[in-house]
């Protein structure tokens, strides 16, 4: 039997309920006070432009058919061995990459970007996937959305040519069903987050350095911590020229099978378990001048707006996070019973849930709120939305652990795993502490300027 | 038998050197939980060297024996803490064993320590406190028909399943039930019960986690009479939650040291991160949680009869999500390397977050205290 209304509250039709009466006012009080009280992630689908709306509803169908019922046994599965994928995620990702999951920066026929969603930032298009993706499950979305930050400096360090000779194979390989994935490396061993911060990069010394030979460079060192660097085919990595400093920092697009590349070992992390995360050791390894991307010496620069680019999309990871979190908790409150009654009968729940919400939403009109202006992401709004949404998600992870309790500590309840995922979230892309400082770093303009009153 | 303060010191100097050396080494690979064998082989030796309670009908200082005494109740809490500073699993695998012990005895039938390592116990019902119900029994006959039935339900163990966390070969679950308006206690032999193991936990992975359900025919029911069933189950209810406190601080004092160490040594900004600002602060969060855990176990300190479970609720509602936050600290001065289950840091997050979730979790606890201190009509 489902019940009429919640304890403690009113059924809808009684006298004191004020929903039905709205459909009574008169005819511009109906305008301005009757609602329809849709579900939530419906309210949200209806206030996007219809080609986003649509690119949203396909995501999550994606996600809820492909990701889903494969998140578990990705989170469980023994660590495989760096280089090995299990068959599960392979087969996602051959399907991700045919429906145009790994390609969608860039609009037809060199991505898969629909004509359609051209007027809207691709950062906005970004997040509402991977939101989807992360609500699914947190691994498989890195594993699919590393590879877009490996592209990105393709895309914002190279011309029209640079795009068509590099990234146009990428994404056709997707979206035949083979898939070539792409890593993204700035993280070396002595430089995590000096890698993330210019005065902390201004103080390093860098770790792998680019030493000029005939027709191009040989790249010697490590990196570390890479996202999917395990199974890409190819790498924007950045690297110092040989006797110089960070300011020499310049992307090269490397390819992983060439001689000198090696992925050393891949990490046993807490979660997003189903993508691997690589150490890359480079001995002598030959990248000819043509696979420098933006020009030698630019990849400080090229590094910092590929950053930009990425933490808005992080941030939307976060939500997908506290979505993923409040709608199980929420499940659960529906289905199990205390003293007979559904526990989303009791008042303390229903405060704990409402909270949940309210964080998750919040978060997502933060992050719609700047992705949908990012055609030039700022830096200071997405470190902002970076460190604001993942601390805040990880809240609501908590919250619903704590509102499942005993249960929620087994892994068949998801939040645990859930929590696990969304760890990641405030340390990598900068951890929370950097993006801080990074934000200040790009309002010091305002904040420095003479007699002139700062506006927040 | 009671233990003064000095001595217990001395003992607990002991239990310190026994955790980091031989708990340590077991241990030390954070990624690769002991397996049953080694933990076995580890309590035997915990039990020769009177850590645990040993054969016989005890008497003697190992946890949880002597808590008429303050001496005995801050040596059950150095125990805990420094066992849980090695290895926060087998402290919760010993902790629940000597409670079970400690029942047992209080209910008159204690039980021989050959059993101690397979006996397990869970203190609460299917899930959370029982809102204000289960601190309202405790304290008086004064019930509605409401809280009756929320408190039947509640410890009903054919109706519901109870998560339970425990070496995977345990053979005998304590839990309390419902008998005609009182607690009772049921020893359970795990061929009565109806036991799932579950896939995997969130932490303490040296333990399993289990779906547990009574058969029909479960029986081994032990019924204190009324004043005793409410002593008792808040006695152990208490002693359960200061526990996990204890094993928490354990766990946060290890991944304090352990970050200390990490921000001496890491490098980054052009100094060592310790120097940070950022990182000072966490630092300082972690120093602020283990002190607020230290004082109040330090209050704890006393003999059982003389703790109050409301105050003891309220210790664990106000400081175990600080001890968390705490542990999330730890992760976070270490960067990537946090994230890694072979560093160690995650997994502290992980056992201290699995020690707030059981018994009940922390949520229920603000609704315990309500109804313990009566402040509702
Ligand atoms: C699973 C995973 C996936 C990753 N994927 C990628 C990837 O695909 N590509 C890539 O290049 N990198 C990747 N990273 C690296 C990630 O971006 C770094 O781990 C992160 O930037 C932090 O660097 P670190 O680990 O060296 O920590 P550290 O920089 O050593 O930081 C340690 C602590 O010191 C603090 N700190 C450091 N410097 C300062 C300062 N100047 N002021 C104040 N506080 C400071 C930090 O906030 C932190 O608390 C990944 C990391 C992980 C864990």
């Amino acid at each position: 039997m489902t019940a009429s209304h919640l304890s403690g509250h009113l059924p809808a039709d009684h006298a004191l309920s004020p929903a039905w009466q709205f459909k009574r006012f008169p005819a511009i009080g109906r305008m301005l006070a009757d609602y329809p009280a849709r579900d939530l992630w419906d309210t949200d689908f209806a206030r996007l432009p219809a080609p986003l709306a649509r690119q949203r509803l396909r995501a999550r169908e994606f996600a809820e058919r492909y990701l889903v019922p494969a998140a578990a046994e990705l989170d469980l599965a023994p660590h495989a061995a760096a280089g090995t994928c299990h068959p599960l995620a392979r087969s996602i990702l051959a399907e991700a990459g045919r429906q145009g999951w790994l390609s969608y920066f860039l609009p037809r026929p060199l991505g898969s970007m629909a004509w359609r969603t051209l007027p809207y930032a691709p950062i906005w298009q970004s997040t509402l996937i991977v939101e989807e993706f992360s609500r699914a499950c947190g691994g498989l979305m890195l594993l699919l959305s590393a590879h877009h930050l490996g592209v990105m400096p393709l895309v914002l360090g190279g011309d029209l040519g640079t795009i068509l000779r590099f990234v146009a194979p990428v994404y056709r390989a997707c979206e035949r069903g083979d898939p070539h994935l792409v890593a993204f490396a700035i993280t070396e061993p002595g430089a995590g987050s000096d890698a993330e911060d210019g005065h902390g990069a201004s103080l390093y010394h860098p770790g792998v350095i680019a030493t000029p030979t005939k027709g191009g460079y040989l790249l010697n060192g490590r990196k570390c911590y890479i996202s999917g660097g395990d199974l890409a085919k190819t790498a924007t990595v950045f690297a110092a020229l040989q006797g110089e400093g960070m300011d020499s920092w310049t992307c090269f697009y490397v390819d992983c099978t060439a001689p000198g590349f090696r992925v050393a070992r891949t990490e046993l992390k807490m979660g997003m378990r189903a993508s691997g995360a690589a150490d890359l050791e480079f001995t002598d390894m030959f990248v000819p001048t043509d696979r420098i991307i933006g020009g030698l010496r630019n990849g400080w620069a090229l590094n910092r707006a590929t950053l930009n680019a990425s933490r808005i999309p992080v941030a939307s990871m976060a939500v997908g996070f506290a979505r993923a979190a409040t709608e199980t908790a929420v499940e659960f409150a529906r289905r199990y019973l205390l003293g007979g009654k559904a526990l989303i009968h009791y008042q303390d729940v229903q405060l704990h849930l409402a909270t949940m919400v309210a964080e998750t939403r919040a978060m997502r009109s933060l992050v719609w709120q700047e992705a949908r202006h990012a055609w030039r992401p700022r830096q200071l709004d997405a470190s902002l939305c970076k460190f604001h949404a993942t601390d805040r998600a990880q809240h609501v992870c908590e919250m619903a652990m704590d509102l499942l309790a005993d249960h929620g500590v087994q892994h068949e309840q998801r939040v645990e795993k859930i929590f696990r995922d969304v760890r990641l979230t405030r340390i990598f892309e900068g951890t929370n502490q950097i993006n801080r400082l990074s934000m200040m770093e790009d309002w010091q303009g305002q904040l420095l300027a003479p007699d002139r009153p700062v506006g927040v | 038998m009671y233990i003064e303060a000095d001595d217990a010191k001395l003992l607990l100097a002991e239990v310190g050197r026994f955790a980091r050396e031989r708990i340590g080494s077991a241990v030390a690979r954070p990624e690769t939980p002991v397996d049953v064998f080694v933990l076995d082989a580890l309590t035997r030796e915990a039990r020769e060297l009177g850590i645990l309670p040993q054969e016989g009908a005890g008497g003697g200082f190992g946890l949880w024996e002597g808590t008429d005494d303050a001496g005995g109740m801050a040596l059950s809490l150095g125990i805990l803490a420094h066992v849980g500073y090695a290895n926060a699993g087998i402290a919760v695998a010993w902790h629940r064993s000597a409670l079970a012990r400690w029942l047992s005895a209080a209910l008159g039938a204690p039980f021989d320590a050959e059993d101690l390592h397979a006996t397990t116990l869970v203190p609460t019902g299917h899930f959370g406190l029982a809102r204000t119900a289960a601190a309202r029994w405790i304290k008086s006959a004064d019930q509605s028909d409401e809280e009756v039935a929320l408190l039947a339900d509640w410890l009903d163990r054919t109706a519901h399943t109870t998560t339970v966390i425990a070496p995977s070969p345990w053979s005998t679950l304590f839990w309390p039930v419902w008998r005609d308006g009182l607690i009772a206690w049921q020893r359970a032999d795990r061929s009565q019960l109806t036991v799932t193991r579950l896939d995997a936990q969130h932490g303490l992975d040296e333990l399993a986690a289990f779906a547990v359900r009574a058969g029909a025919g479960a029986s081994g029911t032990a019924t204190p009479d009324a004043g005793a069933s409410r002593a008792i189950f808040g006695q152990v209810l208490a002693l359960d939650m200061i526990g996990l406190l204890a094993i928490a601080t354990g766990a946060v004092t290890r991944g304090h040291e352990m970050a200390r160490d990490f921000a001496a040594l890491r490098t980054q900004g052009g100094v060592v991160i310790a120097r940070h600002p950022a990182v000072q602060q966490m630092l300082s969060e972690i120093e602020i949680a283990r002190r607020q855990a230290e004082a109040a176990l330090d209050g704890f300190a006393k003999p059982i009869g003389d703790i109050d479970i409301g105050t003891v609720a309220a210790a664990r509602a106000g400081t175990h999500p600080l001890l968390c936050h705490a542990a999330n600290q730890v992760v976070q001065i270490h960067g990537g390397i946090g994230y890694m289950r072979d560093a160690g840091a995650e997994k502290i997050v992980r056992d201290v977050n699995m020690l707030k979730l059981m018994t009940g979790g922390t949520r229920e606890a603000h609704a315990f205290v309500a109804g313990w201190t009566g402040t509702f009509a």
